[in-house]
């Protein structure tokens, strides 16, 4: 019983800590990506114009995200029965948008960011992965 | 080729169910699977039980008797293996077991059997034991129960568990000790009907044993005695009303026309 007891507590726990962080985290990301909007990334190398480049060099950003408690519960349960483990996606969402924000942090006063790639790898057994970005930053001459 | 940038609105790559109804969906989900295997189990329990071939109920029990074999048996259990034996010159339909009776240690006052012909009295019932005749009913309806094959249905869904081990790991293998060691912790269900069938397969052992059923009733009027809660409690419970269990035993006595003579003592009881 007692076990049950402090299952509980860390899913709730888990849920309430993990949903207000990840609200927090949302409102900066929009904020932040409406800031860098001047500086455009993309997956392609065919976005240059007919400008003389100054520099182009690589920029990069990367963030660890861990899973919360609840999520963990969540994504187990899910695995007994399969199907979409939606409770991970918002996770993978945000490390994948926090880490071309800090690639573009990296990047002051480029133009564009060409050739972006996104990379993700699992760091310890439960819940904690990288997500990896990066890209070639263009400067032009001004 | 230009490119502009402009904001995301919206954000397709998160589902919009929310997480708590997912998360409560699933728990109903499982626990349906798992209650729908529990009852399935059930079902199953009701249609081994009573096909399983005496051969095989004996392997099974060899999962047990390491647990009850090691230890020398006591002056009590020397005594109570006397009065089974003396009860199983005169008992019939019984599956052919080389029957054993061990003393285990517990606050509750009961006795129940395990697969290969083993009962086992729990201590607090020998206390509150005053004849041999007491005993020697409790004994007999134990032996009720190999008789009608109660006992393989009694371990419930324990069976399946047994039988699975025994057959992937063998009987003597720690595994099956560890799954029998569990069950003889567990308290045994009969049904209320198959109790009632065992008290009179104890009466009628008792009677051609000892020439009378002096006794009979003794331990079950005890316990009834004892009882606090009402009937209405019983009506659910695994064990009839000792009252009721008394006043039946009593009928069948009268019908019976069974005789009543002087108890022999109980060299355990200290009386």
């Amino acid at each position: 019983m007692g076990e049950l007891i402090y299952l509980i507590i860390l899913i709730a726990l888990g849920y309430f800590v993990g949903t207000r962080v990840e609200r927090r985290h949302y409102r900066l990301i929009e904020e932040r990506e409406r800031n860098l909007l001047h500086l455009p990334a993309v997956c392609g190398k065919d976005f240059l114009e007919d400008r003389a480049i100054s520099e182009s060099r690589l920029v990069y950003g990367s963030v660890v995200v861990s899973t919360d408690y609840f999520k963990l519960i969540l994504a187990g349960l899910r695995n007994l029965l399969g199907g979409e483990i939606s409770a991970y996606e918002s996770i993978l969402d945000r490390g994948r948008r926090e880490s071309v924000l800090r690639m573009k942090e990296k990047a002051v006063g480029a133009d564009i960011i060409l050739n972006l790639r996104i990379e993700t790898s699992r760091i310890t057994e439960m819940g904690s992965m990288e997500v990896f970005a990066y890209g070639t930053a263009v400067y032009y001459n001004r | 080729m230009k490119y502009t940038a402009r904001e995301i609105k919206g954000n397709d790559n998160i589902s919009a169910s929310s997480p708590v109804k997912d998360f409560f969906e699933l728990i109903f989900k499982i626990l349906g699977i798992l209650l729908a295997v529990y009852i399935g189990l059930g079902f199953l329990v009701d249609y081994l039980a009573p096909r399983i071939s005496s051969s095989l109920e004996l392997k099974l029990g060899r999962a047990f008797s390491k647990k009850f074999d090691e230890k020398p048996l006591s002056k009590e259990e020397k005594e109570l293996q006397r009065i089974l034996e003396n009860l199983l010159k005169h008992a019939d339909s019984l599956p052919k077991f080389d029957y054993k009776v061990n003393i285990e240690e517990s606050k509750q006052v009961n006795a129940f059997v395990l697969p290969g012909g083993r009962i086992v009295v729990l201590n607090a019932l020998l206390k509150k034991v005053g004849s041999e005749n007491e005993i020697a009913m409790v004994l007999g309806h134990e032996l009720g129960h190999f008789a009608y094959r109660d006992h393989l249905r009694g371990l419930g869904r324990n069976l399946i568990a047994l039988l699975i081990s025994s057959f992937l790991f063998g009987s003597d293998s720690s595994i099956s000790q560890a799954v029998s060691n569990s069950i003889t912790n567990a308290e045994m269900r009969f049904s209320q009907s198959r109790e009632r069938a065992a008290d009179i397969y104890g009466l009628e052992l008792l009677n051609k044993a000892y020439g009378n059923v002096s006794g009979a009733t003794d331990f079950f009027e005890k316990m009834g005695a004892e009882e606090k809660a009402g009937w209405f409690f019983y009506i659910f419970a695994s064990h009839p009303y000792p009252k009721s269990r008394v006043a039946a035993l009593k009928e069948a006595i009268k019908t019976k026309r069974y005789s009543i003579a002087q108890k022999i003592p109980w060299p355990g009881s200290g009386e």
